[in-house]
């Protein structure tokens, strides 16, 4: 039984004991991303991040880890362009540990200059670290064609030149104003007692003033008209081919279908990143266009989950031998038979009894079960997760036709080509 | 929950092992047979018959075999290694049967059609190729080969991109022949799994698998050959640093010491002293942990840390201070009771998905520690004296005896002028 309770000063606060759990997980998310950054700030949220894990208040730098470790507990943090959150979890019986910990980043972390100087190394190597791989630089190349006035322009981690001139007062700023109760919402899940754990929450977090919310989203990506295209020439090993086509928020009622869409056309891994572990689904149109007929080694495609319209992405890596341009239309060939004919009801049905066996898998735990909660509380409302699965039962083989139909246009698409250059000995 | 594992032998020679987690309403399993790289006569064979497994069975063609796991609600991987041919998934309860009739399926009626043949053959070399191109790859390759030379441990188990070329259908149908069976082969499972579960549903399924198998033997490598190397990649834009010696094998009485050294050393918290070093202090590095990896008959202990090229010897020179302080500034009680504390508490954390305990009660079976392995844990772990940790870090950690592999955009003719105990 889920408990939900909104403190005076905003905090919203999600209970969900699960009684035969080992572990308790605590995680807070903040309405706060990379979509509200703003240019020649790029990649400050993530930054802010990295900084909530150096002290202050009653937490000296490495306690974070300390007092989480000390006790066989795990924690992190992640910055998305919609969200950032954090989480710890700790044996059954540590609640209030994650709960301090929780309180102290909320409204006390320390911004030392030191601190924030050191770090500015890391995020750059975090971010070098990316480069070295094509499939991230595609992924950025994407984005930032597909939007020329939305920040989802850049990608949470930022670009590398706001990151060497970015300032410790600014970010600080940043930080007090949107890290505050009103601006987050707190999910306790696994086993706790639910009493106690509410009595600690009003003793931490009761005394937070609530802050101004951030500005609304005024920013809105003009309808795109026309195909946009871009090829990176880097050394590398294969080619890939990326297109990713505008969709709605995830608020609108089709994302539903735009999820069977996935399913159909590139086969489902779930939503949650951390659970898809080596798993490739084979019974979908993509893989049997372009892995079992030669053309691609891998092939992958996703709506993704955003509080602003997003994107409808697939991506193939380009089988030694394939030519971009040929992979490129197979795939899209199978996207305009899709526009033509609905599918099959055997396919229908194996891509809504895997979405609904992955609401276990990516939910198996008591952190998948907080990360899910948070990660769509931060996109909508962690209930919308559930009333999406059960509308997925409710999609028809014409839905997913009329989806495919009115989003994936040529006029709305990005295509990226990375093209791998021979690496010099 | 009450952490009672049980454990199923069957008649042809497999054993299930399960652990019911009532939380979480489905069933994941990680199994393997003894198929591995080690026992191919020609390199590459074990893992193309892996690649192949879901290729097409004598009643199933490829497509028909997806479309009959996928409607099932399940996932299912075979991925070859060293030792084993693993295989790992998900499904719902209601599904074990016909799932785990499917897995054997799959692995005791292959038919290798030609033309999946070729297919696997470009997507093992495009995928050797990718990782070709990985810093973190290719340092960690190097590194492994100076530390088992010419051993099955120190090779790719996939084999290299000539051994592929030369893989022929009947090496993989003969490979297949001689080395898929149920002999040694374990599944662990964990869930909603229980007795009746396994009694009813999956023990029939598993019993129908029939072959030859033998628990292969695995030579003892000779001693590693200490190297430094650079690996040129001037179109990244991060190096990776991989450096490691050998240490210990699952077995070896300091296991346990030398688990700790290495979780104070380079993995509790923000990667241990290491990560303090240099990620919080010095700011050189996104990542820098260690690992030991102990194996049935040998092992050994590396660093990986990824650091911008112009950083590289700093990085370097910080680790080597961190491994001498290893023996001037020994791990404190507090650290050890601190890393006592976090082994403990782990169990109840580290555990606590479907996936994660299917993996260490797999782990348990693999190595023979016994059903009662979790229950024990934590006073093995509480008896270790400082003693034995200090000595397990005075005796295997030397940064002397480390081999030195660095990937990324630095220059080859760097290998002279860095400097390395």
């Amino acid at each position: 039984m889920v408990t939900v309770t909104k403190l005076d000063n905003g905090l919203k606060v999600v209970l969900k004991p699960i009684p035969e759990a080992t572990a308790v997980s605590v995680w807070v998310g903040y309405h706060i991303g990379s979509r509200n950054e703003k240019p020649g700030m790029t990649g400050s949220t993530h930054w802010v991040e990295h900084m909530l894990f150096k002290g202050g208040g009653k937490l000296k730098k490495g306690d974070v880890d300390l007092l989480t470790s000390r006790v066989g507990g795990k924690n992190n943090g992640f910055t998305d362009t919609d969200f950032t959150a954090y989480f710890e979890t700790m044996p059954a019986g540590h609640a209030d540990t994650a709960l301090f910990i929780e309180a102290e980043k909320m409204r006390n972390a320390a911004f030392d200059q030191k601190e924030f100087d050191s770090e500015r190394t890391v995020v750059i190597s975090e971010r070098e670290g990316a480069e070295n791989q094509p499939e991230f630089l595609t992924e950025e190349e994407l984005w930032s064609l597909a939007f020329h006035i939305h920040p989802y322009h850049w990608l949470a981690i930022g670009w590398k030149q706001d990151l060497q001139n970015l300032d410790r007062d600014t970010m600080y700023r940043y930080y007090l104003r949107y890290y505050a109760p009103n601006n987050a919402a707190l999910f306790v899940v696994g086993n706790f007692d639910q009493t106690a754990t509410m009595r600690k929450v009003h003793e931490l977090f009761d005394s937070f003033k609530p802050e101004k919310m951030p500005e609304p989203m005024t920013l809105k990506e003009p309808p795109q008209a026309g195909e946009r295209r871009a090829v990176i020439n880097k050394p590398g090993s294969v080619d890939h081919v990326e297109i990713g086509w505008h969709i709605p928020e995830f608020a609108h009622p089709d994302t539903p279908k735009l999820a069977m869409l996935s399913a159909v056309l590139g086969g489902w891994k779930g939503y949650n990143f951390f659970a898809q572990t080596g798993w490739r689904p084979r019974s979908n149109r993509l893989y049997k266009s372009l892995v079992e007929r030669n053309l691609a080694t891998d092939v992958s495609s996703r709506a993704e989950v955003k509080i602003d319209p997003g994107l409808f992405i697939v991506h193939a890596a380009v089988k030694t031998g394939a030519s971009v341009e040929k992979v490129e239309g197979v795939l899209l060939d199978e996207i305009e038979k899709l526009k033509r004919k609905p599918p099959t009801k055997g396919e229908m049905d194996i891509g809504r009894t895997q979405i609904q066996a992955w609401a276990g898998f990516e939910n198996d735990g008591v952190t998948f079960n907080g990360m899910m909660m948070t990660f769509f509380e931060m996109t909508g409302g962690f209930e919308k997760y559930d009333e999406l699965m059960a509308a997925v039962g409710r999609v028809t083989p014409k839905d997913v036709q009329e989806v495919a139909g009115k989003y994936l246009t040529e006029d709305a698409r990005t295509v990226v080509h990375f093209i791998a250059k021979e690496v010099k000995a | 929950m009450s952490l009672n594992p049980q454990r199923t032998p069957l008649d042809n020679g497999a054993v299930l092992i399960y652990q019911r987690m009532p939380a979480n309403p489905f069933v994941s399993f990680h199994g393997s047979i003894w198929a591995g790289a080690v026992t191919e006569e020609k390199k590459g064979v074990a893992e193309f018959a892996a690649q192949l497994l879901m290729s097409g069975t004598k009643t199933k063609k490829a497509a028909r075999l997806s479309e009959a796991i996928e409607s099932l609600g399940a996932t299912l991987d075979f991925d070859n290694s060293q030792e084993t041919m693993h295989f790992y998934g998900r499904c719902p309860r209601s599904m074990s049967r016909k799932l785990f009739e499917i897995i054997v399926d799959c692995l005791s009626n292959p038919t290798f059609p030609a033309a999946e043949v070729e297919r696997v053959r470009g997507e093992i070399i495009d995928g050797l190729r990718m990782d070709m191109d990985n810093t973190t790859h290719r340092a960690s390759k190097d590194l492994l080969e100076s530390l088992y030379p010419n051993h099955l441990y120190g090779r790719d188990p996939r084999g290299e991109e000539s051994d592929i070329m030369k893989v022929k259908r009947a090496d993989i149908a003969s490979f297949h022949s001689a080395n898929y069976g149920p002999k040694g082969m374990m599944i662990a499972l964990s869930g909603d799994v229980d007795r009746e579960l396994v009694r009813r549903d999956i023990a029939p399924a598993v019993s129908e698998f029939d072959g030859d198998s033998e628990k292969p033997k695995v030579t003892t490598p000779g001693p590693a050959k200490k190297t430094k190397r650079i690996i040129a990649m001037p179109h990244k834009s991060q190096a990776d640093i991989a450096l490691g010696l050998r240490a210990v094998d699952r077995h070896h009485e300091d296991f346990y010491a030398l688990s700790m050294v290495n979780l104070l050393f380079g993995r509790i918290g923000l990667y241990g002293r290491l990560g303090r070093n240099l990620r919080d202090e010095q700011g050189l590095a996104y990542y820098s942990y260690s690992s030991l990896e102990a194996r049935p008959i040998a092992g050994h202990w590396n660093i990986i840390a990824g650091v911008n090229p112009g950083n590289v010897q700093k990085a370097v020179e910080g680790i080597s201070k961190e491994i001498e302080k290893l023996h001037t500034s020994p791990l404190t009680k507090d650290e050890i009771a601190d890393g006592m504390d976090n082994q403990v508490g782990a169990l109840n954390v580290n555990l606590e998905r479907n996936a994660e305990m299917a993996a260490e009660l797999y782990r348990i079976e693999y190595f023979g520690l016994g059903l009662d392995y979790l229950k024990r844990f934590p006073s093995i772990v509480r008896s270790l004296t400082l003693s034995q940790i200090h000595g397990a870090a005075e005796k295997y950690i030397r940064a002397e005896d480390c081999s030195l592999a660095i990937a990324g955009p630095v220059p080859k003719d760097a290998e002279k002028s860095l400097k390395w105990p």
